[in-house]
Order: C-alpha cells, then sequence, then structure tokens
C-alpha cells in the first residue's frame, strides 16, 4: 500500500515538475490517438455501409412484380436461378424476397424513420443477389440475363458503393499512416522525456540503488508518470472522437442519403483500444528508455 | 564477511590502452573488523569498494560479500546484497529537499519497509549520530560534519552487516573528523564491519586499526594496527 502511494506521488511530482514536456506528451499521445481513434471509426464505417450482406454482393438482379413488367413466375425464377448457378463466372447466389429485402432496409436505416415510413414490405422487389468469381465480369451477367422473362433491371452494385468506399477506405489509410508516425513520435516524445525526468532525479536514483532500492522501484514512477501522461492523451483524444463524431454523422446522414452511418456507439466500443494503445505505448517508451539509463 | 580470492579489474581507455585498477589482489575482512583502505589517488581503492557493492564485476578472481559469489549473483538480487551494505559517501550525497529525518526515512522507504517500523528505527539512529535536535531541518542548514552524520545514519538505519565509507572525512575539517570516526568506531562496536577508504593520514595514525594498502592497484601492506605511511 505504502509502496504504491509512494509511486503514485513520485510519479505526479514529476509530472509537474516538468509541466511544459508533460504538456507536449499528452498533447502528442492526444493527436496521435485522434488520428488512430479517426482512422478506426472509418473502418467501422466502411464496414457497416457494406454489411454482411451487401458487402458480399456485387450484382443484382432484380425481379418483376407487376409494377413495371409482368411479375415473374416460379418456373421462370427457378429457371433463372438454375442458369445463374450453372453459369461458370457466378460464384455465390442468394434469393432475396420482398419480406427480407423490407427487413434488410429496416435494419439499414434503423435510425431514419421517414425513410422507413415511406415504404412498406410490397415496395422493394425480389431479386437476386450474385457474387462473381471476377467482379469485373459485370459485363457478362448482363448480357447473359438482361433478357430473361421476369427481370426488371441488372445493377452493378459495387457502382453504387465503390465511389464512397475508395474515399472512405482512401481517408482511413491516410488516418492510419499519420497515426502511426505520430504515434511513433509520441513514443520518442515520452521515452526523451522520461529520460529527462530520469536525469534530474539521478542522485536520488542513485541512492535508492546504493541503499537496495529494487529494480522496479526505482524505475516504477517513472513508468508510471509516462503511463499517467499516456492515458490522460488517450481520455482526451477520446472524449474529443465522443463529441465529434456523432455531430459529423448526423450532419452527413442528412446529406447523404440511403447509407447508414456511425454513431456515439461505435465511438464507445473503441475506447478500450484507445487506453490500451496510450498507456501501452507510453509503457514500453519509458521501460525501453531507463532500460540502460537505470541499469544496476 | 569479505574475500577477495586473485582479483583481477581493468579499464580500457581509449582503444588499445588498458588501466589495470586492481591486479590479482586477494583480502580477507573477517566480521567485526575496522579496516582502512589507504594509498594514493588511483591506486585502486574506489575500485575495490564499487566491487563489493557489485556496481563494478570483476575480470577474473573471486569476490565474497556477506556470503554470497558476487560473480554468480543474478542481478535481481543485487538489491538484497546492497541491503546488507551501508555506503557513505565523501560528498554525503543528501537528497537537499528533504528532511534529515525524511533523508534517512528514505532509505527504509525505498526498500519497502513499512511505516511503523520507520518511524520507531528513524528516531533510534538519528539519536546515535546525534542528530535528535536537526530532525526537521534540511541538509543545507546543517554543517559538514552533521550532513556526514546524516549520511552515516542513512546507511545504519537498515542495520547492516557492513558499512562501506569512501572518503567520509574528505571534506571535513580535522575536529569534525574525529567526532565522525567516533561514531563510526561506535558503530563498528555494536558488532558491524567497517571498512573505510582513506587519504586521512592523522585518522588512521591515531585510530590504530587494521590498515591495507594499496599501490598501482596491488597491495603492498596489510597491517593489523597499523599506521599510514611506514615513515610515520
Amino acid at each position: 500500500m505504502a509502496r504504491w502511494r509512494y509511486v503514485l506521488v513520485e510519479a505526479l511530482l514529476g509530472l509537474r515538475r516538468n509541466l511544459m514536456m508533460s504538456f507536449a506528451v499528452v498533447l502528442s499521445v492526444t493527436v496521435s490517438l485522434t488520428l488512430l481513434g479517426a482512422s478506426l471509426l472509418l473502418s467501422e464505417q466502411v464496414e457497416l455501409a457494406t454489411d454482411d450482406w451487401t458487402g458480399r454482393v456485387e450484382v443484382s438482379i432484380f425481379l418483376c412484380d407487376d409494377r413495371a413488367c409482368p411479375a415473374i413466375t416460379t418456373q421462370q425464377r427457378q429457371q433463372l436461378e438454375d442458369d445463374l448457378t450453372a453459369n461458370p463466372v457466378v460464384s455465390e447466389v442468394f434469393y432475396e424476397s420482398k419480406r427480407e429485402a423490407y427487413d434488410r432496409f429496416t435494419r439499414l436505416f434503423a435510425d431514419q424513420p421517414t425513410l422507413i415510413d415511406a415504404i412498406d414490405v410490397s415496395t422493394l422487389p425480389a431479386s437476386f443477389r450474385v457474387k462473381l468469381e471476377n467482379p469485373q465480369l459485370f459485363g457478362v451477367i448482363r448480357d447473359q440475363f438482361a433478357a430473361y422473362p421476369g427481370v426488371e433491371e441488372i445493377v452493378d452494385q459495387r457502382d453504387v458503393l465503390n465511389q464512397f468506399l475508395r474515399f472512405t477506405t482512401l481517408v482511413r489509410n491516410g488516418a492510419l499512416v499519420i497515426a502511426l508516425i505520430q504515434l511513433l513520435a509520441a513514443g520518442v516524445l515520452i521515452a526523451n522525456t522520461i529520460r529527462v525526468a530520469a536525469f534530474s532525479r539521478r542522485e536520488q536514483t542513485a541512492i535508492m540503488k546504493l541503499v537496495g532500492a529494487s529494480n522496479w522501484y526505482v524505475r516504477l514512477p517513472f513508468v508510471v508518470e509516462g503511463i499517467i501522461a499516456g492515458a490522460l492523451g488517450a481520455g482526451l483524444s477520446w472524449g474529443a472522437l465522443y463529441y465529434a463524431v456523432p455531430r459529423v454523422t448526423r450532419d452527413l446522414s442528412r446529406e447523404v442519403e440511403l447509407l447508414p452511418f456511425i454513431g456515439v456507439d461505435q465511438v464507445i466500443a473503441i475506447a478500450p483500444l484507445m487506453l490500451l494503445v496510450g498507456v501501452g505505448i507510453a509503457a514500453v517508451s519509458s521501460t525501453l528508455a531507463l532500460r540502460r539509463f537505470l541499469q544496476v | 564477511m569479505i574475500r577477495l580470492d586473485d582479483v583481477t579489474k581493468a579499464f580500457r581507455r581509449g582503444r588499445d590502452v588498458e588501466v589495470v585498477a586492481l591486479d590479482a589482489i586477494s583480502l580477507e575482512v573477517t566480521k567485526g573488523e575496522f579496516v582502512f583502505v589507504v594509498g594514493p589517488s588511483g591506486s585502486g581503492k574506489s575500485t575495490f569498494m564499487r566491487l563489493l557493492t557489485r556496481e563494478q564485476i570483476a575480470d577474473s578472481g573471486e569476490v565474497w560479500v556477506a556470503g554470497k559469489n558476487l560473480k554468480k549473483l543474478r542481478r535481481w538480487k543485487v538489491p538484497l546484497l546492497r541491503r546488507e551494505i551501508g555506503y557513505v559517501f565523501q560528498d554525503f550525497k543528501l537528497l537537499p529537499n528533504k528532511t534529515v529525518r525524511e533523508n534517512v526515512a528514505f532509505a527504509l522507504e525505498v526498500i519497502g519497509r513499512g511505516r511503523k517500523e520507520i518511524r520507531a528505527r528513524v528516531p533510534e539512529v538519528l539519536e546515535l549520530v546525534g542528530l535528535t535536535e536537526k530532525a526537521e531541518s534540511l541538509p543545507h542548514e546543517l554543517s559538514g560534519g552533521q550532513q556526514q552524520r546524516v549520511s552515516i545514519a542513512r546507511a545504519f538505519v537498515n542495520n547492516p552487516r557492513l558499512l562501506l565509507c569512501d572518503e567520509p572525512t574528505g571534506n571535513l575539517d580535522p575536529a569534525t573528523s574525529v567526532g565522525i570516526m567516533k561514531l563510526l568506531d561506535r558503530i563498528n562496536r555494536t558488532g558491524t564491519t567497517v571498512v573505510m577508504a582513506t587519504h586521512d593520514q592523522q585518522i588512521v595514525d591515531s585510530m590504530r586499526r587494521r590498515v591495507v594498502e594499496l599501490e598501482d592497484g596491488r597491495i603492498v601492506r596489510d597491517q593489523v594496527r597499523g599506521v599510514y605511511g611506514y615513515g610515520a
């Protein structure tokens, strides 16, 4: 008990003694973790937008339901499914009924009730959802099946999502790269700060070693000093995301309809990871910084 | 308490120049002895002391302290060795922002001793060194002799079996030094082995204890009731 109090008091003293450096460390951890968190959330966003179902589908063959063309018969549907399955270009085929289409829609846009109100079970057409051996072969499918009786429209789903996904993925990767560079910089800064702290307390450290303090007793205050700064940075960056992300996505969902956006739940979900990374980078870099310096 | 068998320690200075600090030294110090280690600067006194605390490791030969073979001592056990050794420096090495009491207590705190024990033990030691009145003073408010007493109190508070003193009177005037020597003598009489490296001829001559003289890394004299130099 007394030991932990000693370690904590020493760590806090160290942070206060070198306030400017501590500030720099917290700030750089905050910046890097904000970027890391943002890239994580963008991944979540991509995943959400290309949910399990849509993500696997590259081509949708929408079926007639008496609106634009006479409804497809069971026999025609069976024929279509058999031909699709037999086609060498096709790797997977799913049938999605009207009911399933409606369910998926309501699930995807659960937070946009006006959209859901505008449709009912009969609005969305049934479809075959097709995954291709090679997504570039969309043209082959369209040419072969567009003229089938009961087929209303064949859509390359990738077109719909691709633009959005390409942009999002680009931003995510950019954020990830910058986050990693920043994280490295933060690690170096932490290591340097801890080394300065250890140097400024070298007399105390020398005495501790000579009276027989264990290595961890000597080192722990410095490591904890780094960890506190790392955790503080993680907390700040998470707070920034918690504040900003729901506001940004709310605005976006007004602009971009028909696309689900992440919300506060996803931000909460990445909190442990951000804390872990912040504390981890601080612990590792301060331990490395001390390894040579405080050798017995 | 201490045994050195054929111990050699050399340092590399530059690329090819090697300085032999200790050259095939063999020495035994039994429990409860008071030993002066004398010799000119660069004769190997400091290296000798550092080998005993395992700040440095002998190149060859064996060093035994408090029943431990330091060559085979695992690194994580070094702190345990040092808890059996008290160390007194020439320049005191007190923490300037801690009071006398805190400086002494610090040595117990950092080896994880309980607060009850610390509260009981620290006043005892301060009384032994005659600084009860100065417990709440800061080091800079004390004279050199008083600071050295604090340093001794800190070295002794853990009841070490061995007290190593590196020129403890080096920064003190002769009258003050006598007081410090009386204190070390008193500690020695409690059964603590004392090894003291020194330049101070008067002190060595007046104490008439065992004297080990080093020169160029060799023991040139080991006398039971010695004086500083043959000529003295």
